[in-house]
């Protein structure tokens, strides 16, 4: 079960040592982290995934419920909760939600973050001011006040929408970063090229302009994730994530953390997970600047 | 200079302006009711009375016209569930996380630039790598989920903190005795730990590749040339060159300070504005909603704006340009 | 590299010694400044009559105006401001007069058996100096009992016919008719206001009257002063004509929870706490050695209330629990033993109906529903509710069986509750989703009857005649029968127990039949009835709890001179 993940993931991870062929790959695994990140990522995803196969309770399953709080043994590998669920379990199809949240969330707030700065830094002016400003005044409210206030206007509001709402308020810096990008390549001559054989502003935009882009983009993405991960266990946390019996990271602190000082073992492991996962996103992150950026010194 | 920091100050408070709105309308139309909502209906008199204040029936621009009007005198409203005014609400609690922040802050860049300094100085050797691990770990931890463990560890199980609160109400209901003051800084030392802790990791990470990168300029060799010994040379010359990013991440941490201090002050049921705001978002208590938001929007502004004077001051090179700093 | 290294090393460790004088100036300046603090430590009260009580609660009142508010926390803070003319003894016994005990009234007689004479005690004073009088009495039935104030406790008092004054210190109760808790109800419902101070303030805005944010009563205790959300202080009347209380200063703290109540006594923030709830909360109070345990019978009974009536809507039936088919199917597809155990351990039982431990009619023999999820199942089946697309939740003309659960988020107990219930649900097929709101909107909802389910607690009287019928009959409606269950059969079996309750044997027949009637309909899912133990700090001697109102006998407690601290000295 875990134990066949967790070799599973041994072997990608090996594999992945093919791509230091190239440059780009080389810089990468440069640095020391960056190895232990692709693998607790890839450990996770794959947990994830094969859900099903790799949890040897489901999620909801309140296993014994006049005997809760075992602590971990060989039979509950992290232990149950006080509702007498198998934490081992409940953090594996967690990871499904936690991970889920994350990277739709992000591919949201990445897409939008994209073509508003895009626009922004190709057509400029009046353009370029007004989304500008747009994204000012989206950074000055904290993101966790207006999504519980989101939350708390919308009465039983479905989860989607709530992602949708996690990615909504976080795009505001993905489009800077890309009006900065753009900027700076709209005078590259290969753009000024493309515009002299006829080429119309979208098809520069995404034929030309983006693509030399995509490093930034795909770096902040990654860096991103965790952000929203981190987001979605606060408010989770509040009583306004994930709602009770799907297991999120997040709901299984905020379920767990009364019951501390009985079974710290139901709160600790998945604040563990999202620790884990959030660290390899930002190691694995920093190695994709350097492995996609060669202009920077690695230090 | 001047003229440049005339311009932000519009824009900024144009910035506050804005949101305001936003949140006006969107709580309006949301639960339009101007006496309460649904869940929480306000009994009749003062109902009447925000009515003759507000106008009730008259159209929405209206309202919005009188509140603006009432914000100008200093006046936001009536607390629902607090039985009192807003801002004698929101006075209350501003300064607990003004101090929560400022607290957090000190142990932030003392400790960040320290280990980042170590970490820049032991660059490539173990003590870097431990150190830069540990940081990043910390770094994506939870910050809730940080306060809990410290709290389990120092307050339940050591006994050695507080397990909450911002004071003893009963031996300290003012801060009038060096007694109260000392109280004060014991129950503030958990929660400012948790935030600082992890702001700290980001501020390492990023003060170790400034110094990194500055001891690589010619000056440095040029000091070190000059016969200089190696303490001033870091901490003179390398280092105020160095601090720029910090001030930079000053500006950026005023978002972030509000929403750990959401986070942190419902863990250490400290009575901050985050605790406020979230505990008026749940009761359904509007009023204090739209001037929580009004002022988190003022103090995240304001903050960018410090900070964008601060760079523009400790960096002669955003003078000289003269144009507004940054993309 | 390697030489350089080493003096880079060497020149980091030879900067320290330029620090260390100025490091040495701060611990100097930190230590002294530890040491006139520790100097100046408050000395104040000393004797027997000092002494600071806190006591941490998971919920706040919502007004201090007795007759408004339905809140157990209000009743404990208001319990120390005001007096009822006459209290109830030791035993509990509700029936006849010969056990209560006197208080704003110093005797009483029976002109005839329907009209109850009271003499008010003489040395009886408000707080602002003005005495207590008959008049007063008579305004605050006046005010109980007006359909303004919408009093949840207007039909205790329904078999009182009126309510004179003979002079400025003779009250006149005339009844309907003569029945065995006559006295009872005369007494335990109304908290004596004072007339001079409420007469100005209109009866529909009692609810948000400014007298209930800074209360002036005639009890043992005076109000000093509410913080909301913080603390509410009250201060000991040292001329209180019953007996100075021995405790000084009362404190309330509260919390976001009950469970965070219970922490704060365990770290000594807090002195004493109503309910431990949860056996590891009670093993950890035993096992620390200030603190004490006072198990008491407790009065509280949890159940799930089913909406009968539609959300938002009361003339029309709710589209799923207006079937009683459905009600009863969900109550016998509930384990409540073993759900009961997870939650309470051994501290609670399985009520065999809406009853509290604390009443004279329980009886586990009662006839209630069994637990049998077979025949909850054919039960469903029966009624329409299918599987028909393999989900794993029943519908029925392509509507699923699902329904909310409102409760809460400051009661831990109930919030596990509903995670097991849900789960319950859930393997019977039904889809429940949970809608935990903040205190005070949750009241509101239930009020306003804007919910599908509610998972409520309820902390009775001393006996079901007052409130069984707030709760379960139509004298409930718009206050406490959340739920509007309304059963002929019932209303008059009640009607005929209230009646006859000097004849236990037909009382008890009769409330038996009408808890057993309900019990059919299953308005509920009858989840426990606490037993509770209380918390207090060891160095508190005398406390008695009463089962009905914890701190009733709160001005009898006290902290001998020898074990005084710091917190108690406090001259404030």
């Amino acid at each position: 079960m875990g134990g066949a993940a967790v070799l599973a993931l041994g072997v990608v991870a090996a594999l992945r040592r093919r791509v230091r062929t190239t440059a780009p790959g080389r810089r990468f695994f440069r640095h020391p982290t960056a190895g232990p990140g692709v693998f607790v990522l890839t450990f996770f995803v794959t947990i994830a995934i094969a859900a099903p196969v790799v949890a040897p309770y489901p999620p909801y399953y309140q296993i014994d419920i006049e005997h809760p709080n075992h602590p971990p043994s060989a039979q509950f590998l992290l232990g149950t909760d006080p509702l007498s669920r198998d934490v081992w379990s409940r953090v594996v199809y967690g990871a499904r939600v936690s991970l889920g949240i994350g990277a739709v969330a992000m591919l949201v707030a990445a897409t939008v973050g994209t073509a508003v700065g895009a626009v922004a830094g190709y057509f400029r002016r009046w353009v370029d001011t007004t989304l500008m400003r747009l994204v000012d005044v989206g950074l000055a409210m904290p993101r966790i006040f207006v999504l519980l206030m989101a939350v708390a206007l919308w009465e039983h509001i479905a989860l989607w929408v709530l992602v949708l709402l996690i990615g909504l308020t976080g795009w505001f810096g993905t489009s800077r970063l890309v009006r900065a990008e753009v900027l700076s390549l709209r005078e590259r001559e290969f753009v000024a090229a493309a515009r002299a054989l006829g080429a119309g502003a979208g098809r520069v935009i995404f034929r030309h302009v983006l693509p030399n882009a995509a490093a930034p983009i795909i770096v902040s993405a990654a860096l991103g994730i965790g952000h929203m991960m981190l987001l979605e266990a606060g408010l989770s946390f509040l009583g306004m994530g994930v709602p009770s019996p799907t297991p999120s990271w997040g709901n299984m602190i905020a379920d767990g953390w009364h019951k501390m000082a009985v079974a710290w073992w139901s709160a600790t492991f998945p604040g563990l997970a999202i620790s884990l996962v959030v660290m390899a996103l930002n190691a694995v992150g920093d190695a994709l600047r350097d492995a996609l950026d060669p202009r920077r010194e690695a230090v | 200079m001047a003229a440049w920091l005339v311009r932000r100050l519009v824009a900024s408070i144009a910035i506050v302006f804005a949101v305001v709105t936003i949140t006006f309308f969107v709580v309006h139309l949301a639960h339009g009711k101007p006496c309460g909502s649904d869940d929480r209906p306000l009994p009749p008199e003062i109902c009447q009375a925000l009515c003759r204040r507000f106008g009730c029936d008259k159209p929405l621009l209206v309202q919005y016209g009188k509140y603006l009007a009432a914000l100008a005198r200093g006046d936001l409203g009536e607390s629902i569930g607090l039985h009192r005014p807003v801002a004698d609400a929101l006075a209350d609690a501003i300064p607990n996380t003004f101090t929560l922040a400022l607290a957090a802050l000190l142990i932030d860049f003392a400790l960040g630039l320290a280990l980042g300094i170590y970490q820049a100085v032991r660059a490539g050797r173990f003590g870097d790598v431990a150190v830069g691990n540990v940081a990043l770990l910390v770094n994506s931890m939870p910050v809730f989920w940080l306060g809990l463990v410290l709290l389990l560890v120092f307050a339940q199980w050591l006994r050695w903190f507080p397990a909450g609160g911002i004071t003893n109400p009963i031996l300290c209901p003012r801060l009038d005795s060096p007694y109260c003051v000392l109280d004060f800084l014991w129950h503030l030392t958990l929660p400012a730990l948790t935030l600082g802790l992890v702001g700290a990791a980001s501020t390492a990470r990023y003060q170790r590749a400034a110094m990194l990168e500055v001891v690589r300029q010619d000056y440095v060799r040029t000091a070190r040339a000059k016969g200089l010994r190696e303490p001033r040379v870091l901490l003179v010359h390398a280092l105020r060159n160095a601090l720029l990013p910090i001030i930079t991440l000053f500006g950026l941490a005023f978002p972030f300070l509000f929403t750990g201090a959401v986070l942190i002050e419902t863990v250490f049921a400290w009575p901050g504005m985050g605790r406020l705001a979230v505990n008026a978002i749940f009761q359904r208590d509007y009023p204090v909603v739209t001037g929580a938001a009004l002022l988190t929007s003022a103090m995240v502004v304001l903050g960018n704006l410090i900070a964008d004077a601060l760079y523009a001051v400790a960096d002669p090179r955003i003078r000289v340009r003269g144009g507004e700093g940054g993309p | 590299m390697g030489p350089g290294a080493a003096r880079h090393r060497g020149e980091i460790l030879g900067a320290m010694p330029t620090a260390r004088p100025r490091a040495g100036l701060t611990c100097a300046a930190l230590a002294s400044l530890l040491l006139v603090a520790g100097c100046e430590r408050p000395v104040g009260c000393t004797g027997e009559y000092c002494g600071t009580m806190v006591i941490a609660s998971g919920g706040e009142p919502d007004i201090l105006l007795p007759p408004v508010s339905e809140f157990s926390i209000t009743r404990d803070v208001t319990d120390q401001l005001f007096l009822k003319l006459a209290d109830l003894g030791a035993s509990g016994n509700t029936i006849g007069d010969e056990d209560f005990q006197p208080q704003l009234a110093q005797r009483w007689e029976w002109d005839t058996p329907t009209t109850l004479v009271f003499h008010l005690d003489p040395r009886a004073r408000w707080q602002d100096g003005q005495a207590v009088t008959a008049a007063d009495v008579a305004f605050t039935y006046d005010a109980y009992t007006d359909a303004l104030v919408n009093s949840s406790f207007r039909s205790s008092l329904r078999q009182i016919a009126a309510v004179t004054t003979r002079d400025s210190l003779t009250v006149v109760f005339r009844f309907r008719q003569r029945y065995p808790e006559m006295f009872y109800d005369a007494v335990y419902h109304l908290r004596i206001l004072p007339a001079h101070l409420l007469r100005e303030v209109p009866r529909d805005q009692w609810r948000s009257a400014a007298f209930g944010r800074a209360p002036v009563g005639d009890g043992p205790y005076r109000f000093v002063a509410w913080k909301a959300g913080e603390t509410i202080e009250l201060a000991a009347d040292s001329t209180f004509f019953l007996g100075r209380p021995h405790l000084r200063r009362v404190i309330w703290r509260f919390t976001p929870d009950q469970q965070g109540a219970v922490t704060q006594l365990i770290t000594g923030d807090a002195d004493a706490v109503e309910v431990l709830v949860t056996p590891d909360n009670v093993q950890r109070a035993r096992a620390d050695t200030a603190l004490a345990t006072y198990p008491y019978k407790g009065s509280a009974y949890g159940y799930v209330g089913f909406n009968l009536a539609a959300p938002g809507d009361s003339t029309k039936p709710h589209p799923l629990f207006g079937d009683r088919d459905l009600r009863r199917a969900l109550v016998m597809a509930t384990d409540r033993e073993r759900v009961l155990r997870n939650v309470f351990g051994d501290l609670a039982k399985v009520p065999p109906g809406p009853l509290s431990q604390v009443w004279w009619i329980w009886d586990p023999e009662i006839r209630e529903l069994p637990y049998d999820s077979g025949q909850a199942a054919r039960l469903l089946t029966r009624t329409g509710w299918t599987d028909s697309d393999g989900d794993g939740i029943r519908d029925k003309d392509g509507r699923p069986l699902a329904f909310r659960l409102l409760l809460p988020t400051t009661s831990a107990v109930r919030r596990q509750y509903a995670r097991l219930l849900q789960e319950q649900f859930r393997i019977a097929g039904v889809d429940v989703q949970l809608d935990e709101v903040d205190f005070s909107l949750y009241n509101e909802r239930a009020r306003a009857g804007r919910f599908d389910a509610l998972l409520n607690v309820w902390n009775t009287d001393p006996t079901p005649s007052s409130g069984f019928p707030q709760t379960w009959t139509p004298a409930g409606f718009g206050r406490s029968n959340y739920g509007r269950y309304d059963n002929p059969e019932v209303n008059r079996l009640v009607d005929q127990a209230v009646a006859s309750a000097a004849n236990r044997d037909q009382a008890r027949r009769a409330w038996r039949a009408a808890v057993e009637t309900l019990n059919r309909d299953a308005p509920g899912i009858f989840l426990f009835a606490t037993s509770n133990v209380a918390g207090v700090h060891k160095r508190i001697a005398d406390v008695t709890i009463r089962p009905d109102s914890w701190l009733a006998l709160l001005r009898t407690w006290r902290i001998p001179a020898d074990r005084l601290t710091d917190r108690d000295r406090v001259e404030r």
